[in-house]
């Protein structure tokens, strides 16, 4: 099938794709989302003062 | 008409508030639109790789790059942001020194994965799912980019022209870097475009010559005196070792330093570089006293590391995790 991906999505914290599957007549046969990040915050706060936590995560998103 | 400068933004493994940093520069954006033209802003506007790909190799005049080096396409986006621009900035403490998403150099990227998809108490994943580099669903193939074995910094993949340091940056060095360019006037290659001197210079806060630390404490045992130096309440601060030019915008806020705008000039390892200025501002007759003072402090490794643990020259976690910690 015909795949069209769109990478990175616009105007998205954080990098997402999309794979879209068209069919034979063009139409969508199936689209997946996809996150390519792997950044660990749930591990690497583990272990940290609780009061710096609330400074460490806003950096998950900026936005 | 001379011909207008090009400008390209490429984020990587980052949070995007570098990007929502240089829209904070307000109507300042008009101006930079009188003098250069975006050729890529992949977050902002349409943009994908094919339209980076097809920018002849030094036709952005300045690249600025924010978000650590994370996975293999933040390798791949490095090298082309390199290739394609005349001027490469490390734009953001992530770019800089890996940032925040560095502080997962303390553990493997195994590591990470497992805590991610196995033990977080929020996951449900009895068979042990994994992303997969290469996937067949019965339509076609899907891919994922290849987590590197931890995270880098801009410098450690590609050469690196100016530093534009801060988490995120601030619109006043922003616009200064923008003018420097729309001069002619860029300074000496490797210059981080902020303060000269370290934060304690541009703290608000009554300290005296020294510091002088007797003691840590955490925030919920001091009785927090607001015009008083943060260390010499017992309360962590990176100030000393910090650069300036952020006008010491937490401490303004009520919030001691973390070390966002890195290292002052001539230091490669900010965390070595902040053990020792906050050791040798311990106040202790003995080395006992010294040691019992510092062992008050209660994430040495995650306060001078926070923002700079890419860079660290002690290297990365290699071996077994031991416990959750």
């Amino acid at each position: 099938m015909k795949k069209i991906e769109i990478d990175p999505i616009s105007r998205l914290e954080g990098h997402g794709k999309i794979a879209i599957f068209l069919d034979d007549a063009g139409d969508v046969a199936n689209a997946y989302l996809q996150i390519p990040e792997l950044r660990g915050f749930e591990q690497f706060c583990v272990g940290r003062p609780v009061e710096e936590v609330p400074r460490i995560v806003p950096r998950i998103c900026g936005v | 008409m001379p011909e207008k400068f090009k400008f390209a933004f490429m984020p990587s493994g980052s949070c995007g508030g570098c990007e929502i940093a240089v829209v904070d520069i307000d109507e300042v954006i008009l101006k930079v639109a009188e003098l250069a033209d975006i050729v890529y802003w992949p977050t902002a506007l349409d943009f994908k790789d094919k339209d980076l790909e097809a920018i002849p190799d030094g036709g952005i005049t300045v690249g600025f790059f924010n978000g650590a080096v994370r996975n293999d396409h933040d390798v791949h986006h490095a090298k082309l942001m390199r290739q394609k621009s005349q001027v490469l900035v490390a734009f953001g403490a992530c770019a800089q020194m890996g940032g925040i998403p560095s502080l997962g150099n303390f553990w493997t990227t195994e590591d990470l994965a497992h805590r991610m998809y196995d033990t977080v108490p929020s996951v449900v994943n009895p068979e042990g799912t994994r992303p997969q580099l290469k996937y067949d669903v019965p339509e076609g193939e899907l891919t994922l980019p290849r987590a590197m074995d931890r995270t880098y910094a801009l410098d450690q993949v590609v050469n690196v022209d100016y530093y534009l340091p801060g988490c995120p940056p601030q619109p006043k060095w922003i616009i200064a870097a923008v003018e420097a360019v729309a001069k002619g006037e860029l300074p000496p290659k490797g210059t981080v475009i902020a303060g000269t001197k370290a934060v304690c210079d541009e703290c608000p806060r009554e300290r005296t010559e020294e510091k002088q630390v007797t003691a840590f404490k955490r925030i919920h045992l001091v009785e927090n005196d607001p015009k008083k130096c943060f260390l010499e309440q017992g309360i962590m601060c990176c100030g000393p070792a910090t650069r300036d030019g952020c006008e010491a915008a937490c401490i303004v806020a009520g919030q001691a330093c973390r070390g966002c705008f890195g290292p002052t000039d001539n230091v490669n390892d900010m965390g070595a570089k902040l053990a020792s200025a906050i050791a040798s501002i311990v106040v202790a007759d003995t080395r006992d006293e010294a040691d019992r003072i510092l062992s008050q402090l209660d994430d040495p490794a995650g306060y001078f590391y926070r923002f700079g643990l890419a860079r660290s020259m002690l290297g990365v976690q290699r071996g077994e995790l031991k416990g959750d910690k």
